[in-house]
């Protein structure tokens, strides 16, 4: 029996990336973790697969930051769920780490379009 | 933040909810109840390490650990109680009473007094005072024209300052209604500026001050807390002082008691030019008070260097003016006249205090450090003992993984526990020892524990810690995994029991408490010695306290009071006879002088001095004190001013300057001599016999201050408050000074040996005890180890007293092995302590034998249980255990 769902097209979060996710998950409203999870997979069209412990553990680790906070409530389903919020630091910190991560994008693709022609045989 | 507010609990619900919700979500998509909570479960992964991983991330790890540790330890401390109190109190009496000593020794020794820049604070000393003059002490006193001289000269020392005592003792105040006694000093107007002591409240004293000669007080913060709770409205009330209004201004910074060595000063006023502010409170000479009177040196100096100078340098420059200003108004010296020479002493706190405590001082240090270094190897040993007992423990844990380092830590933890307790309880202790030692010592500033002392006590606690989470390691962890695989236990411990470490320490306990015992039966019976010398009177119910009645001001004035007391106090309930004395006896002080006998220099017998120790003493005195009167007759009310001059003497003065022949009627300083009484002390206990002889009151010129005996019936103190309540009628001024027993005062004079003798003693019994407990504990842990032994020798027939005997051989092995060692190291004590001794010899054979036998007796009895208890196993039971 195969240990894990194993989906060739999907690929783990990198470092860091994660925290940027759920910040903005979180900036559509409040969300228990396995919505955040269900929602990153979804929007993602299922290219990335959230390991659901470090998703907690990336939640605490906000939590502690005071970029999130979370509270008991009730989730559509009647089910006692624990929403998380985003506070005013936590977004901005979602819009400075927006910025970090257009820019990175956009230097790793600048890189990566140019590496296609060698540079030595244009001379 | 070591722990978050979220609980582990809290985690758990919200991944349960999340595994719910997820399995929801499949059922949604289509899949069975199982299959979804079976894949919500598999998309999850591993819970228990989330969870772990949620646990380890909000904490720091070293911290969690140790807690963890100091659980455990604390659990097994709690297990074996008894292991854990003799441990912390071994540790507490060991390091307390070492804390407690150096306290004092800090405070008298080393310690500088709490001024700014202590190192260039100097107390001025002179190698003698020029020849017809009077001084308070010889070496430490100075005239007002030293003072004057030296304090204009700037360039080598910046500050002179001078103080002057009101009194030997401490001085009627009134502050409220009742009078009350205070200490205070009189001082130049530099005294809290040149010092650079810190004012807590108000202002000290300045130049103008001195000058004017202000009638104002500075409070000492003692004092003020003490005696006005620190009222802030202290500032601008009146204090009478001697019947003489000051008007308080300011308070003294914490912790500064003055100058005067072991004294606690109250409260500072301005140098004063009054009669009754005369240094000391004596009459003025020829009508001269202190700073017109060049021949009285009576002022205390110190100095701060001046900047950029070095002390030598100082006292160069001002050794020409010194001895300059100390012939001023005296004439030319003597043609053969040594010329005083100037010195600066450290301004430590307590000074000249060196030579008189030092000594013993350093003997008590090294009697405390023999305690410690019992109690020290004593806990080691005990720690030792059950972590060998402990180790099927230990393999075990080796054997099921856990690291070396592991229970290395875990081990390090017990110690670190042990100490902690132990260090707070020896603190506690040590406040109090230090108290009670200060008080025994006579020393009156307020001395505790302080900073310096606290690092000595921990640096001794670390050494601890590391030496007892060491000692243990290598018997725990020698034995390996291994050991626990092994079915016998007697087998297995047996490896461990190498106890030739253990032997050799009891060994050296032994021979330190040996040191102890005899150096305590040595200073015990000494003693004994001071206490039961006779001193010549009867003290039972002899009450004494001093009298300094400010209203009075001239000497038939004087004669008249005490003679209307003298008849008050007599009418008393309860009160015998009443006399009174200028000098306290039994005080240390004397009035000395050389006499002269029908009216020449007295022919000496060889080896005799004419020097003979007098006291202005009224009616009735002898038979108060109950001193035999053996020739003629004591004062009465009949001799007064107007009367023959009359004096009594000593028995061992009419044999010293009269011998063989009938002292009545022969002149003494011109006074008639009209009794002989026996002899008897007068300054102190253990003084040699003197020649003594008493002038009266009321025809000497008198000084005002008095002190008053009184014999009463029953409980002695008592008459106290009766007592204030007629001198308060007849001068509300006028506290009781220093009231006291008459046994009680006199006892001080060998306070010091009674310290030290009390001292000893309890550090030899806490030795005992100590040494008790390591002999009984490794004894104990030994029969423990040897019970299949034992079961195997009484199973081929060895006999209970053979066993008894086997156990009792073991003690008396290392008992012998320890006198032999601790006699020699005692005689070297002994040696040390001869100074201390009284009418005993350094190797007095009683001593030697009562510390062998009081050694002897612990073994014995500390290895009365384990021998008990080896010769009641039962064979059969003991090699059952195989």
């Amino acid at each position: 029996m195969s240990t894990q769902d194993s989906n060739p097209d999907r690929i783990a979060l990198l470092q860091g990336t994660l925290d940027l996710l759920i910040l903005r998950t979180l900036l559509l409203g409040p969300c228990h973790g396995q919505g955040v999870a269900r929602s990153i997979q979804r929007q993602s069209e299922e290219v990335f697969f959230v390991d659901h412990g470090s998703l907690y553990i990336a939640l605490q680790r906000l939590e502690d930051k005071k970029w999130i906070r979370a509270k008991w409530g009730v989730s559509e389903n009647n089910r006692r769920a624990r929403f998380y919020y985003l506070t005013p630091k936590g977004r901005e910190q979602l819009s400075d780490k927006t910025t970090e991560w257009q820019r990175l994008t956009r230097a790793v693709g600048l890189i990566l379009d140019s590496g296609g022609k060698p540079q030595g045989e244009e001379v | 933040m070591f722990r978050r507010k979220r609980s582990e609990d809290d985690f758990a619900e919200e991944i349960r909810t999340h595994l719910e919700l997820e399995a929801d979500d499949l059922r949604q998509e289509g899949l069975n109840e199982e299959e979804a909570r079976w894949k919500a479960r598999r998309a999850f992964g591993n819970v228990r390490a989330a969870q772990e991983r949620f646990y380890t991330s909000g904490r720091w790890i070293g911290l969690d650990r140790l807690l963890r540790d100091l659980r455990f330890g604390l659990r097994g401390l709690r297990q074996s109680p008894g292991f854990a109190a003799a441990a912390i109190l071994t540790l507490a009496l060991g390091v307390g009473a070492n804390t407690a000593v150096f306290s004092v020794m800090d405070a008298v020794l080393l310690r500088s007094l709490p001024v700014s820049d202590p190192q260039r604070v100097v107390l001025l000393r002179t190698s003698r005072s020029p020849n017809n003059t009077g001084t308070i002490d010889s070496n430490a006193t100075f005239s007002w024209p030293v003072y004057d001289a030296l304090r204009h000269r700037g360039d080598a020392l910046s500050q002179v300052i001078a103080t002057g005592d009101l009194s030997s003792d401490k001085v009627g105040v009134r502050i409220d209604a009742e009078p009350e006694t205070a200490e205070g000093d009189m001082v130049s107007g530099n005294f809290f500026s040149g010092l650079g002591v810190p004012l807590a409240r108000g202002r000290g004293f300045t130049a103008q001050d001195e000058q004017d000669h202000t009638q104002t007080a500075v409070l000492s913060y003692n004092y003020w807390t003490r005696r006005f709770s620190r009222s802030p409205d202290v500032l601008g009330t009146t204090m009478f002082i001697k019947g003489v209004p000051f008007t308080i201004v300011g308070v003294a910074g914490p912790g500064f008691e003055g100058t005067e060595a072991g004294r606690s000063m109250d409260f500072w006023i301005p140098l004063q030019n009054r009669v009754e502010f005369n240094v000391l409170g004596n009459p003025p000479e020829n009508g001269k008070l202190y700073q017109q009177d060049p021949t009285w040196w009576c002022l205390q100096l110190i100095a701060r260097i001046a900047p950029g100078r070095t002390r030598a340098q100082a006292l160069a420059s001002v050794q020409p003016l010194f001895q300059r200003a100390a012939y001023v108004g005296l004439g030319a010296p003597m043609p053969h006249e040594r010329i005083p020479v100037l010195s600066f002493a450290d301004a430590r706190d307590f000074p000249g205090f060196e030579e008189q405590y030092g000594k013993p001082l350093h003997a008590l240090m090294a009697l405390v450090a023999l305690v410690l270094v019992i109690a020290l190897t004593n806990v080691a040993m005990l720690l030792v003992a059950r972590n060998a007992a402990r180790q099927t423990e230990f393999s075990l844990r080796l054997a099921l993984g856990a690291g070396r380092v592991k229970l290395l830590r875990q081990l390090l933890t017990e110690s670190l526990l042990l100490v902690a307790a132990g260090g707070a309880l020896a603190w506690c202790f040590a406040l109090g020892a230090t108290r009670t030692l200060a008080r025994w010592a006579l020393i009156e500033s307020s001395l505790a524990p302080d900073r310096t002392v606290l690092l000595f006590a921990l640096a001794v606690l670390a050494l601890a810690a590391l030496l007892f989470g060491l000692a243990p390691l290598r018997a725990a962890t020698a034995g390996g995994a291994e050991l626990s695989l092994r079915t016998s236990a007697a087998a297995a411990r047996t490896d461990a029991g190498k106890t030739r470490f253990g032997k050799a320490i009891v060994s050296l306990q032994m021979a330190l408490c040996v040191v102890l015992l005899v150096g305590a039966a040595l200073l015990t019976r000494s003693l004994r010695n001071l206490e039961n010398i006779p001193l010549g009177m009867n003290t039972d119910g002899l009450v004494v306290f001093g009298l300094n009645p400010q209203s009075l001001h001239s000497e038939p004035a004087l004669v008249r009071f005490y003679q209307e007391l003298q008849r008050r106090l007599r009418l008393l309930p309860g009160v015998e006879s009443a006399a009174v004395m200028q000098e306290r006896i039994g005080s240390w002080w004397s009035n000395n002088s050389n006499v002269m006998v029908d009216g020449h220099d007295p022919v000496l017998p060889a080896g005799a001095e004419n020097l003979v120790r007098e006291n202005d003493i009224g009616p009735d005195f002898f038979h108060t004190l109950q001193v035999p009167v053996l020739l003629g007759r004591e004062f009465t009310d009949a001799d007064n001013a107007g009367s023959q001059k009359v004096a009594i003497v000593s028995e061992l003065f009419a044999k010293t300057f009269l011998p063989n022949q009938n002292p009545l009627g022969h002149q003494v300083n011109g006074l008639t001599i009209v009794g002989v009484v026996q002899n008897h002390k007068y300054r102190s206990m253990d003084e040699a016999p003197i020649p003594m002889a008493w002038w009266d009151y009321a025809q000497a010129p008198g000084e005002g201050g008095m002190n008053v005996e009184m014999r009463v019936r029953d409980d002695a103190l008592a008459i106290l408050p009766t007592v204030r309540k007629v001198v308060a009628q007849m001068d509300p001024n006028a506290p009781l000074i220093r009231p006291t027993l008459q046994r009680t005062q006199f006892e001080q004079t060998i306070s010091q040996q009674i310290l030290f003798a009390r001292l000893a003693e309890f550090f030899g019994l806490l030795a005992v005890v100590l040494v008790a407990t390591g002999l009984y504990g490794t004894l104990a842990y030994r029969v423990n180890l040897r019970t299949a032994e034992i079961g195997v020798r009484m199973a081929v027939g060895a006999r209970r007293g053979q066993v008894v005997w086997m156990i009792l051989r073991d003690s008396l092995w290392l008992t012998a092995v320890g006198v032999a060692v601790g006699v020699p190291l005692a005689m070297l004590a002994g040696r040390g302590l001869t100074s201390s001794l009284y009418g005993v010899q350094p190797l007095d054979a009683l001593s030697y034998l009562l510390g062998v036998a009081g050694v002897a007796a612990v073994a014995l009895a500390a290895s009365a249980v384990p021998a008990a208890r080896a010769a009641s196993i039962d064979p059969l039971r003991a090699l059952r255990t195989e």
